[in-house]
């Protein structure tokens, strides 16, 4: 398929999206001006470590962070007709409510504690459709069910009346997805889906999801720090570092030719199967330090093994376009800007 | 369960004769301080009457006999009458001061518990904690006369002990209910708040733990208004310790608090287990604590029973034991 991006309407745009948490020691900035838009029917990558913000990043979409956290910015989302700024309603408000789970939904890392304990999965599964589409017991019942099967949860009837307990992770993880898809999103944010699972659960699963991509025709935002699931899913890669999105291109560019030395580092820190050598795995140095105080400066360049003393450490990298569908924040490719 | 009782009971009794002397010896000893004289026969004639001269033991199991048999729990030798008797005298009223106290206690403390966690850190928040653990380390009987003296000075009337004179000698009617009611004002928030905010901050912390769950997160995903995550979702988990927590209240229930009880003249159970204990009316004291046992035991099951039909997780370990 086409995945050409120009001539799709984009389903989300995250514009300079700022995200701070005040705390006693300061203000924390994990998310310090992140720009994206994911056009229909794509999945867009959202790659990084741990802290980096993408969590939160995600979850800015559909206003579930936490009430401290204040954010900045725009979130445009498309319904058919209009335009909607998500970051301009207030928070749990019914026009929020609204997108969320109908419109934009969210599938999480560890599906055993997704699941209320005390409700049985049909139940919660159900509660999404009764909210959203019927208020109708036999409908919205009917609705789930079907839901259930397509996301391959054998019996569901009577799985339908089981407690997850009595599910396996593999098993929760499809039913979180029924929960998420039971309202044909456009938009689905996974914020790790397979993390938590095993390696030969994680494969069904992401089968699973890019086969109900295609047949609802939505659009994904997949966040995960495991690149050889992002080659596996994604149309498109922005790979984060804290707190901002330093390089975005297609899977393949990033893979065949990737620019900005933290996404090298990480192509390289990827064990390739089929390549003979033994050397050692590449490893960056050090961790994502605490988005707190932040100097002005490239945020990665106590880590850079090609850093420019006199300019990485005194200026903060724009975004240089590439080529149309590359672009990168670093200085090695922004000559112009380096004395600027 | 009925093994747990039995050596409840044994254990009761055994630590109950413990101390030197017995009803025998404290009664001549307040005999003697009022001036009364006593031969050694006098005192011999009276411990064989009562049956103390006897072994411990031997008097244990003609106690249980006569419980498990005949229903009989002994004789009182400060009452002089027997212990059932004098424990149904005061039952009734120990269970309405007690349910209103606890329906007092819940009413105030899950309200609060809940706008506490939903506004953590707020004026309200702080505000509450500040009078909930006032509540708590405040005697309990410092509040009592604070709010008796306060009661008298702003109505006029001592609101000591749950009946008037007048009900004293007429009885309880419709017509003076009202005045009932009023005096069970004081008892009930004297006796109330001590509890109230340890059950604040039960529910506060756990309604705080569910807040941070990731199926909170996920309800508010899918567009689960907030109100409905917390009293559908967090409070529905919140919940759990607040039920097992109950299961001693059944024994609370009967016995009433009592030195509360004590400073407020109130006619429920918690005194009458004081004198007796102090009086080394053994059979009194000794069927009182082995009630409250049997009582708890209840309860635990009781609250487990509860459990189980609110939490599937439990339900399924039993199951699984059958």
């Amino acid at each position: 398929m086409d995945r050409r991006t120009e001539d799709r309407v984009p389903v989300v745009q995250v514009k300079n999206l700022t995200i701070d948490i005040p705390m006693d020691e300061g203000v924390l900035t994990p998310v310090r001006g992140v720009s994206f838009s994911i056009h229909e029917g794509e999945t867009l990558g959202l790659v990084g470590e741990s802290g980096c913000g993408k969590s939160l990043t995600s979850k800015a979409i559909l206003g579930i962070n936490d009430k401290k956290c204040r954010t900045g910015g725009e979130i445009l989302f498309s319904e058919a007709d209009h335009v909607l700024d998500l970051l301009k309603l207030k928070y749990g408000s019914e026009e929020i409510r609204k997108i969320r789970g109908e419109r934009a939904s969210m599938i999480f890392q560890e599906p055993m504690v997704a699941f209320h304990p005390m409700y049985t999965i049909g139940a919660q599964i159900n509660e999404c459709t009764r909210l959203h589409i019927t208020s109708d017991k036999v409908k919205s019942k009917e609705i789930t069910l079907d839901m259930m099967k397509r996301v391959g949860i054998a019996n569901a009837e009577k799985r339908y009346d089981q407690y997850p307990h009595e599910f396996s992770g593999g098993m929760l993880q499809r039913a979180l997805i029924a929960m998420a898809l039971v309202c044909r999103p456009a938009l689905l944010i996974a914020d790790e889906p397979t993390t938590a699972l095993d390696v030969t659960i994680q494969a069904q699963i992401l089968e699973l999801m890019k086969s109900l991509q295609k047949e609802f025709d939505m659009s994904i935002l997949f966040i995960t720090h495991d690149l050889g699931v992002v080659a596996n899913m994604c149309d498109r890669v922005a790979v984060m570092y804290l707190g901002k999105i330093v390089e975005e291109a297609s899977v393949r560019e990033i893979y065949k030719n990737p620019k900005h030395p933290y996404t090298k580092g990480l192509i390289g820190s990827v064990h390739k199967v089929g390549t003979h050598n033994q050397s050692k795995l590449f490893s960056i140095d050090g961790t994502v330090p605490l988005a707190l105080n932040l100097p002005k400066r490239c945020g990665f360049y106590e880590r850079c093994s090609s850093r420019i003393e006199g300019v990485c450490n005194r200026l903060e990298p724009g975004r240089t376009m590439l080529d149309d569908d590359h672009s990168v924040n670093c200085f090695l490719y922004d000559k112009e800007n380096i004395h600027g | 369960m009925i093994p747990t009782v039995l050596i409840i009971s044994f254990v009761v009794f055994f630590i109950i004769q413990l101390p030197p002397g017995d009803y025998v010896s404290s009664y001549i000893a307040k005999m003697s301080a009022e001036g009364e004289i006593f031969t050694q026969e006098m005192i011999d004639e009276m411990r064989a009457e009562y049956g103390l001269d006897r072994p411990w033991y031997i008097q244990y199991f003609y106690w249980m006999m006569d419980i498990l048999f005949h229903g009989d729990f002994g004789y009182s030798f400060s009452y002089l009458r027997p212990v059932w008797d004098v424990i149904m005298d005061r039952l009734g009223l120990t269970i309405a001061v007690s349910l209103i106290t606890m329906a007092f206690t819940y009413l105030v403390s899950l309200p609060i518990g809940i706008y506490s966690a939903n506004h953590q850190y707020s004026v309200g928040d702080y505000l509450f904690t500040f009078i909930g653990f006032l509540g708590m380390a405040a005697p309990n009987f410092l509040l009592a006369i604070i709010l008796m003296y306060a009661s008298y000075v702003w109505t006029g009337t001592p609101y000591i002990g749950l009946f008037s004179q007048e009900m004293l000698q007429n009885g309880i009617h419709l017509y003076n209910f009202g005045e009932f009611l009023k005096r069970l004002i004081i008892p009930v928030i004297v006796i109330g708040t001590s509890g109230t905010c340890g059950v604040i901050r039960t529910v506060r912390a756990q309604m705080l733990d569910e807040q941070s769950k990731q199926y909170t997160l996920t309800a508010r995903a899918k567009g689960v208004s907030e109100r409905k995550i917390t009293y559908k979702y967090c409070l529905r988990a919140a919940i759990n310790p607040v039920v097992s927590g109950l299961s001693n209240s059944l024994s609370s229930i009967f016995t009433g608090s009592t030195i509360s009880a004590i400073v407020m003249n109130l006619a429920i159970q918690g005194p009458v287990l004081y004198t007796a204990l102090k009086n080394q009316d053994m059979y009194l004291a000794g069927t009182i604590l082995l009630v409250q046992a049997v009582l708890i035991v209840i309860g635990t099951l009781l609250s487990d029973i509860a459990l189980g039909l609110l939490d599937p997780r439990i339900r399924f370990e039993q199951q699984k034991e059958d």
